[in-house]
């Protein structure tokens, strides 16, 4: 049985829109200020933010802005050298929760982590890794 | 027994060629809540939502998920389809399976894309097969151009007759408040001195590439009559698909197999036996100029050959016997994953009287179709009155 | 929502790489070709169509394929265009050089047509019905690019 195999590239660019919300997030970042919305109805704040609340159906327009610091829900770690560490995040007043790296502490320490608060880049750019990781609030 | 369905109401964005100011999210939730309010619904009042997208085009795995609050899909059954070109009638078919099966009343069918984000001939050249046809093949536009050298040889067919099909669409358009291009002024000369993007297809020759949403709302008798006061009824339905590879069925535009098949069943269906004198608007899936004439013929709005004869005696312009494309068209409008959707949309809102300045004077029964994948083809078929 | 945010894009690079299985029908065609330089199709029992590319259905009877037929090495144009038009080439992130002209050839004795390129870009040379042959590399190694194009014949 033949098993010959053609190995061959696909590349693509492409430029997506962050849309209305979303681009206020990612300013906010360069400024350090983290924003999220909240929906009127059934009080749900989300972050990164969005301007329209899927199970309401309705369109968002209260802003409001949550401290960078917050409750670390749950944690990964990734087999690279050095280890890799993921968190899930949720900041104080918000209901949704974000993914980013976690820095500053060993993996044997996560499991007594409580609370992490966001470290942010010098050079920031508006993009989500203007916030270098979330280290443990000690 | 499968029960009577019928598209109550519609909503769409005004398609352009970018919409730099929405994601995903944002654009198709301006569509869908056109639709909802066209039929004075809630989100609620929703069955199933049925979704059509082409991720290529996008970049990403599941567009719809990235909309899917746009489209109200938290905590609703639904279904996506990515079938290319047809991906929009391919939706539409699928929603009136869903009513007509009786387990969905309301069904609402959401065709989506902002090909602003991407390449659309990049994306479209990966259709070919990477070991015998990608490395030749030239998106959309190489393969257009080479089956319409094919149909220009056997049908006798111009590129002025051809440029005739794309000054209808642009000036159609102008009539269309949600059509992307829309040229008032355009000739025929302009068309043949555009630049030539692969011979015979010159710039003017070609659909656009666009970011648009569109909505549609089926809905079962009863709640039909209820909701709406005239609903655009599905008389008949009908899909085709080709053999795999481009070359497999060499005369693609000259001899539309796919589109043969599907038409007929669809007329049969719909008792229909002379398309030209039944048919009372048709909004066809025309990629590029070459593409409509061709379809003429192989709907049987002619004989074979005929296409070039057909427009020049003005057949299908708006205000001839069989309107084709009052909408402006996929040469005017095309965000892929929305636009046989739209075709199904336009249809709809010409029975339903809702066409604004290009309704077509006492419409009653409207043919709207699909076309994409490897010449694969969508036929349905909407009438004022209950099958 | 706010009117003044300004609009965003964010780039962003689709780079993967693919292992296509080339099957069993794929493997006997390419080898010939570059082993003899010769075009192999397959026959469908029922409807007699000889099939480029080879395959193993004929998806017309469903029936199985085994009878192999050599087609070509010439052939006729069936539909063809130059194209000018510049784009990304998906398989390479780059621009495909372009003019370029290609063609869909039905070549001898087979059913089905295949695409390929043809050395010439000029339009005016070029017609449905001619008759063009295959010009193949000196050094094979299985693949269509083992063609290097299809020549214009005769007037």
């Amino acid at each position: 049985m033949s098993e010959w195999v053609v190995r061959q590239k696909i590349r693509i660019p492409f430029r997506y829109t962050a849309g209305r919300a979303m681009a206020r997030f990612l300013t906010g970042l360069a400024e350090r200020h983290l924003w999220a919305t909240r929906c009127e109805s059934c009080g749900r704040v989300y972050v990164p933010p969005l301007g329209f609340c899927g199970r309401c159906w309705r369109e968002i327009t209260e802003w409001r802005e949550l401290p960078a610091e917050g409750e670390l829900v749950s944690y990964t770690v990734r087999p690279t050298e050095p280890p890799q560490i993921l968190g899930l995040i949720r900041l104080d007043g918000a209901d949704t929760q974000l993914v980013h790296r976690l820095g500053e502490v060993e993996p044997k320490e996560l499991e007594h982590v409580r609370r992490v608060r966001a470290v942010w880049r010098e050079d920031r750019t508006g993009s989500i890794l203007d916030i270098a990781y979330f280290a443990p609030v000690r | 027994m499968s029960r009577r369905v019928a598209i109550i109401a519609t909503g769409q964005t005004k398609h352009t060629a970018r919409r730099p100011d929405v994601n995903i999210r944002e654009l198709v939730t301006e569509a869908v809540a056109r639709a909802l309010q066209d039929a004075d619904l809630t989100m609620r009042d929703i069955d199933a939502v049925l979704l059509g997208n082409m991720e290529p085009f996008e970049g990403f795995l599941f567009p719809e998920l990235w909309a899917i609050e746009g489209w109200g899909g938290y905590m609703k059954p639904s279904v996506k389809f990515n079938t290319g070109g047809t991906v929009g009638t391919t939706t539409a078919i699928a929603a009136y399976y869903y009513v007509a099966s009786g387990i969905y009343d309301v069904v609402m069918a959401v065709g989506f894309q902002k090909q602003s984000e991407g390449h659309t001939q990049t994306a479209i050249t990966t259709v070919g097969d990477p070991i015998w046809e990608r490395s030749v093949m030239a998106g959309a536009i190489g393969n257009f151009a080479v089956m319409a050298t094919t149909y220009m040889h056997e049908s006798g067919v111009t590129e002025e007759q051809a440029a005739k099909a794309a000054v209808k669409a642009r000036r159609n358009a102008c009539l269309n408040e949600y059509a992307h291009l829309q040229m008032p002024d355009i000739t025929v000369e302009d068309v043949l001195k555009s630049e030539m993007l692969a011979y015979p297809v010159k710039r003017l020759d070609m659909c656009p590439q666009s970011d648009g949403a569109v909505a549609v709302i089926f809905a079962e008798e009863s709640k039909a009559q209820k909701l709406c006061p005239r609903p655009a009824w599905v008389k008949a339905v009908a899909t085709a698909h080709e053999q795999q590879y481009m070359g497999d069925s060499p005369k693609r535009l000259a001899e539309m197999r796919s589109l043969i098949a599907a038409s007929r069943r669809a007329y049969q269906a719909a008792g229909i036996t002379n398309p030209r004198r039944e048919l009372d608007v048709a909004e066809i899936y025309e990629v590029a100029s070459f593409a409509e004439l061709a379809m003429y013929e192989n709907l049987g709005f002619c004989e074979r050959g005929q296409g070039g004869k057909l427009i020049d005696a003005g057949v299908t312009e708006l205000t001839g016997e069989l309107p084709v494309n009052p909408s402006g068209g996929v040469m005017s409008t095309n965000p892929i994953g929305a636009t046989a959707l739209i075709r199904v949309a336009e249809a709809a809102l010409q029975i339903m009287g809702k066409a604004g300045r290009r309704q077509v004077e006492g419409a009653r029964t409207a043919l709207a179709t699909g076309y994409g994948g490897n010449a694969w083809t969508d036929v349905i078929i909407l009438s004022r009155e209950k099958p | 929502m706010s009117e003044e945010s300004p609009t965003l894009r964010v780039d962003f690079l689709l780079d993967t790489e693919y292992q296509y299985a080339v099957g069993q029908y794929g493997t006997q065609f390419f080898t010939e070709l570059r082993d003899r330089a010769r075009f192999m199709g397959v026959r469908c029992p029922e409807c007699g169509r000889v099939y480029i590319p080879p395959r193993p259905v004929c998806g017309i009877c469903y029936r199985e394929l085994h009878e192999w037929v050599e087609v070509g090495p010439e052939g006729t144009i069936v539909g063809w265009t130059v194209v000018r038009i510049p784009f990304i080439d998906p398989m390479t992130g780059e621009q495909r050089p372009v003019p370029y002209g290609f063609a869909i050839i039905r070549l001898d004795g087979a059913s089905t047509s295949l695409y390929h390129f043809l050395d010439e870009t000029d339009e005016r040379q070029i017609r449905v019905g001619q008759r063009v042959r295959a010009v193949f590399r000196e050094k094979r190694e299985g693949s269509l690019r083992d063609v290097l194009y299809f020549r214009l014949l005769g007037e």
